[in-house]
């Protein structure tokens, strides 16, 4: 009996002290994660902040699908907003799908062996950004503003996050592009801050950065 | 005319419980589109996903995966709240269905908040 109650105590202190820990941020090692569907501009996003605040990029943006596929960290992020500072590990994950057909990748000249050697790898790295979750500290979850955002990967994805308690900001990227719908994206998500961005052509990174604070 | 032969299975939601997706995984790489009578947990869904991407191959590209929530509003009355969640807790199960097909067949899926429509 008395093993029992001394459990239940320690589970509540640790509940508390995780809970204290990322109201207070004291974790050295804070991780940022970008977490998204393929092609919705992780990389370009992680690009853009890489070059805002370290003056080098972190990986290379394609147009063709599962351009990333292992997770890329660059350490030591130093943002600065209004005389205070933030200190993370950005984590650019590889796109999250529920299918991968390297037929697909055929219709941008790959050759079927490369294509297949691609296919086999976004598996992978489907995998991988799955697993990573568990880690993160904040997520921004990056969606296409001019795709329907309603659809199962941001669906299972902002659930796994909310089941975790990671604090979300959703990034509607590509907003520079005539088809892009913000309205969309904050009607299909009414529970989380919404922020619309252009990585490519550096639009909104401000307020994406002073919510990044607000976050944290 | 072309006539497609579809194989739909109803699963209880019980079978998913302990999220070994092995036999759900190989009914879908046998051209097998699942219902299930309740909705994933979010949690069941990534691991489902994460064990979908471990059998891709040439044959099988993957799943089109979507649910239904029907667990009370906001806006529901006191009692419809009540009765959802004592559903849930004696059932364990989220009140919902959840549709899985092989994406080679189910091209897409589109989801409205009260009905899944399939794309074959």
């Amino acid at each position: 009996m008395l093993s029992s109650i001394s459990g239940i105590h320690r589970h509540i202190r640790n509940t508390f002290n995780a809970l204290l820990s990322k109201i207070f941020k004291k974790k050295p090692d804070m991780k940022l994660g970008l977490y998204g569907p393929v092609n919705a501009g992780k990389t370009t996003l992680a690009n853009r902040i890489c070059l805002d605040w370290l003056g080098e990029e972190l990986g290379k943006a394609s147009v063709i699908p599962h351009e990333t596929r292992e997770i890329q960290i660059k350490e030591k992020v130093t943002m600065n907003h209004n005389g205070k500072s933030l200190n993370f590990n950005l984590v650019d994950t590889p796109g999250i799908a529920t299918k991968i057909d390297f037929e697909d990748f055929l219709k941008y000249g790959m050759k079927k062996k490369e294509s297949k050697q691609r296919a086999k790898e976004a598996t992978k790295g489907v995998i991988e950004s799955i697993k990573w979750l568990d880690k993160m500290d904040l997520v921004l979850v990056v969606i296409d503003s001019t795709q329907d955002p309603i659809n199962q990967v941001n669906i299972t994805l902002l659930g796994n996050l909310d089941a975790r308690k990671t604090p979300v900001i959703i990034v509607g990227n590509k907003i520079d592009l005539k088809k892009s719908n913000l309205k969309r994206v904050r009607e299909a998500f009414p529970q989380y801050e919404v922020i619309g961005i252009s990585a490519k052509n550096d639009k909104n990174m401000k307020e994406l950065y002073a919510q990044l604070f607000k976050k944290l | 005319m072309i006539r497609i032969k579809l194989k739909i299975k109803f699963i209880p939601y019980e079978k998913t419980c302990n999220d070994n997706f092995k036999d759900l995984l190989k009914d879908l790489q046998k051209d097998t589109i699942i219902l299930i009578d309740a909705k994933l947990k979010p949690e069941q869904e990534a691991e489902l996903i994460k064990k979908t991407m471990e059998k891709v191959s040439e044959k099988f590209s993957g799943i089109e995966l979507s649910s239904i929530d029907i667990s009370p509003e906001k806006d529901s009355t006191l009692f419809e709240k009540l009765r959802g969640f004592v559903f849930q807790l004696t059932t364990g199960k989220r009140r919902g269905m959840t549709v899985i097909g092989p994406a080679h067949i189910i091209t897409k899926i589109e989801k409205n908040p009260e009905e899944l429509m399939l794309y074959v």
